[in-house]
């Protein structure tokens, strides 16, 4: 049982941490380097709210609106002259992830830094004792998911969304301002990063790296499902699976390198990994 | 446009012609060599080395020098690693001519640099605890060793907790092994059962799997020793979150960290050779010195800032015993002189090591560090057999 929730709870957080990163890449095409760093920002902004007394339910509003804030402006002033250059683009995000974590060593110094946990202790389920917080990281999964699938699917700005994914030129062949949609999409990829970046950090220390060892398997977990957020929840599930079984019955050495390995063998045997269209 | 840029240097260039001339005029003074590493893995704790070294400085200099020359502390960012190392004491002793070199450093920058050292024929103290067995006839070591640190705990958890088991949790390098390593076979030697041992990468931040594999193993306590800060913040996290309150030994959190980390830390069991909350004049006067020297920029002082301050003075000690600098006589006294610090009495005469007084404390709820048990003089074993 105690198995199960490990497994369950490592896709969630997966899941939440993969999921901004998939926004960007199925709207914009590129792949947004910078989304580790984004999970730094989100991680200090919880940190700032919870210096300045706010609870910490604030502090995960906080690091949401400063995720999109700096993503507002970055897409303006760094990604928007670059779209006609893609890999130029990818490049801009790989340096720009390298500038933030410098001004945040810069602004918070080097060393690491602590937030308090919401939620202490376990709860008795089914049978076993388990971290609170960790479970409510599923429940907040499923909510950041839900959100995400309603958005996309039931709202007119998901059907344009969905319409640039597809095909940008007819999209804009019908009068649909795609810049617009890039424009909201990154900062909303941006938003959700941060978001993920609080909510690990009742786990995780806060420092400038923190981000870097997240992006790789977020990265990787969307290479293997396209742009289906339907497609990340089976690799999230699939690959968190193999890491928490390596790492129980193996090595957590291992385990720690499964997704990307597993990963990059998916894709060898098949191309298309998890993504259904 | 470039004007102003063009004055302000020469007005430095004058500066620095004339504090040259002026020092020029005294006699030449004695350099202390500190390679340390101000960026990379232990850019974390090496301003409070530089700030201890330059308060011992400070104090000797005011007090009359060494044989009545002045000391100046030269600083080198070795970058807390191998490559960075083998620049740093290249300049600081062939270029920089230093007299001694004095400085704690990751155990990657210290075996790069030992040989530049045997090649310069330069005394070197070495200040950082580590996981011992470094020899060399020009270095001495003045912090604790594995058989210094890690017996307190255990002998702790077996005689105040009945320990008869206990589960080590590590990060995957050298330090964190050959801790780890020593805590099995000591703990072994005195009949406790080791359930298990685990391993995550140096950068590894998901501690899931080995947490629940420590919980099935069931054991009586746990001792960790991951590398300094994030993975160490990031396992006390998930250790509590998970709900484990096992009388939990921390072989790798130093006050600091343990203060910054809140409630969570409370109850860790500690052992180091320095506290800030050791209660003697010495030390009182110590801290004293320090926050009155560096007011709000100070570093807490720790257990890897104060021998650095402690091995300025035994320079100073074994220079005037032999009345001379001569590094080929230096190094034949170092292991002799005894000083008398916040630490207490340290004299560097077991193979080039020294006899410490350990520590065991535990944290407080509000995050404070409380002495919970004292051992006195601790020695550090056999680490240098073909040393005297």
């Amino acid at each position: 049982m105690n198995l199960i929730f490990d497994i369950l709870t490592t896709a969630a957080i997966l899941y939440i941490v993969a999921a901004g990163l998939l926004l960007v890449y199925g709207v914009m095409k590129i792949i947004n380097f910078a989304h580790g760093a984004f999970l730094t920002i989100g991680a200090y902004a919880s940190l700032v709210a919870s210096q300045v007394g706010l609870p910490p339910v604030a502090g995960f509003l906080v690091a949401l609106i400063a995720g999109a804030l700096f993503g507002l402006v970055i897409e303006r002033f760094v990604l928007r002259p670059l779209y006609s250059r893609p890999l130029d683009a990818i490049l801009a995000t790989w340096g720009l992830a390298i500038v933030i974590g410098q001004v945040i060593t810069l602004v918070f110094g080097r060393e690491v830094q602590f937030v308090p946990s919401p939620i202490h202790g376990t709860i008795a389920l089914l049978g076993t004792e388990y971290s609170a917080y960790r479970l409510v990281l599923i429940l907040i999964a499923l909510i950041v998911g839900g959100a995400l699938a309603i958005l996309l699917t039931r709202t007119r700005v998901g059907l344009v969304t969905r319409a640039v994914i597809l095909n940008e030129q007819l999209a804009q062949g019908l009068g649909i301002h795609a810049q617009f949609v890039r424009f909201l999409t990154f900062a909303l990829g941006a938003g959700i990063a941060s978001l993920a970046g609080a909510l690990i950090t009742p786990l995780s220390a806060v420092d400038p790296n923190m981000g870097v060892p997240w992006l790789i398997n977020a990265f990787m977990l969307v290479m293997v499902s396209g742009v289906s957020m339907t497609s990340l929840l089976i690799a999230t599930l699939v690959f968190g699976s193999a890491q928490v079984i390596i790492s129980s019955y193996f090595s957590p050495i291992l385990g720690g390198m499964a997704i990307a390995v597993l990963a990059a063998i998916t894709l060898r045997i098949w191309p298309k990994g998890f993504s259904r269209d | 446009m470039f004007k102003p840029r063009i004055s302000a240097l020469s007005l430095a260039l004058a500066l620095t012609s004339v504090s040259l001339v002026a020092m020029a005029a005294d006699e030449k003074p004695i350099v202390i060599g500190v390679p340390v590493g101000l960026s990379g893995a232990n850019s974390v704790v090496a301003p409070s080395v530089v700030q201890s070294a330059q308060l011992a400085a400070e104090e000797i200099n005011a007090a009359g020098g060494i044989l009545g020359r002045k000391v100046v502390v030269e600083v080198a960012d070795d970058g807390s690693g191998a490559v960075g190392a083998q620049k740093a004491f290249d300049s600081l002793i062939f270029q920089k001519k230093v007299d001694v070199l004095i400085s704690m450093e990751t155990s990657a920058a210290r075996n790069a640099g030992l040989p530049i050292v045997a090649k310069g024929k330069t005394p070197y103290i070495y200040t950082s605890f580590y996981e011992g067995r470094s020899c060399s006839p020009w270095m001495y070591v003045n912090a604790w060793v594995p058989e210094q640190q890690v017996p307190p705990i255990v002998d702790y958890f077996m005689k105040e907790k009945s320990a008869k088991t206990i589960f080590l949790i590590g990060s995957d390098y050298a330090f964190g092994r050959g801790m780890l390593d020593f805590t099995k076979k000591y703990a072994e030697s005195k009949g406790v059962k080791i359930v298990g041992e685990e391993y995550l990468p140096m950068d590894g931040s998901d501690w899931t799997a080995v947490i629940s594999k420590l919980k099935a193993a069931k054991p009586d306590a746990i001792i960790t020793s991951t590398a300094g800060g994030a993975p160490n913040v990031t396992l006390t996290k998930q250790l509590r979150a998970a709900g484990v309150n096992l009388p939990y030994g921390n072989l790798a959190v130093d006050e600091g960290t343990a203060k910054g980390m809140g409630t969570d830390a409370e109850g860790i069991y500690i052992s180091a050779s320095y506290v800030t909350g050791i209660d003697s004049p010495a030390n009182k006067t110590f801290l004293a010195a320090m926050s009155k020297k560096f007011g709000a920029d100070l570093k807490t002082p720790n257990d890897l800032s104060v021998p650095q301050y402690e091995a300025v003075y035994a320079y100073k000690l074994a220079a005037e015993k032999v009345k001379s600098t001569d590094p080929a006589k230096i190094v034949t006294v170092l292991g002799d002189v005894k000083f008398d610090g916040p630490r207490g009495s340290i004299v560097m005469n077991k193979q080039h090591h020294a006899p410490l007084t350990m520590y065991l404390a535990q944290v407080q709820a509000d995050g404070s560090v409380k002495v919970i048990s004292t051992f006195k003089d601790v020695d550090p074993g056999l680490q240098c057999p073909n040393l005297k």
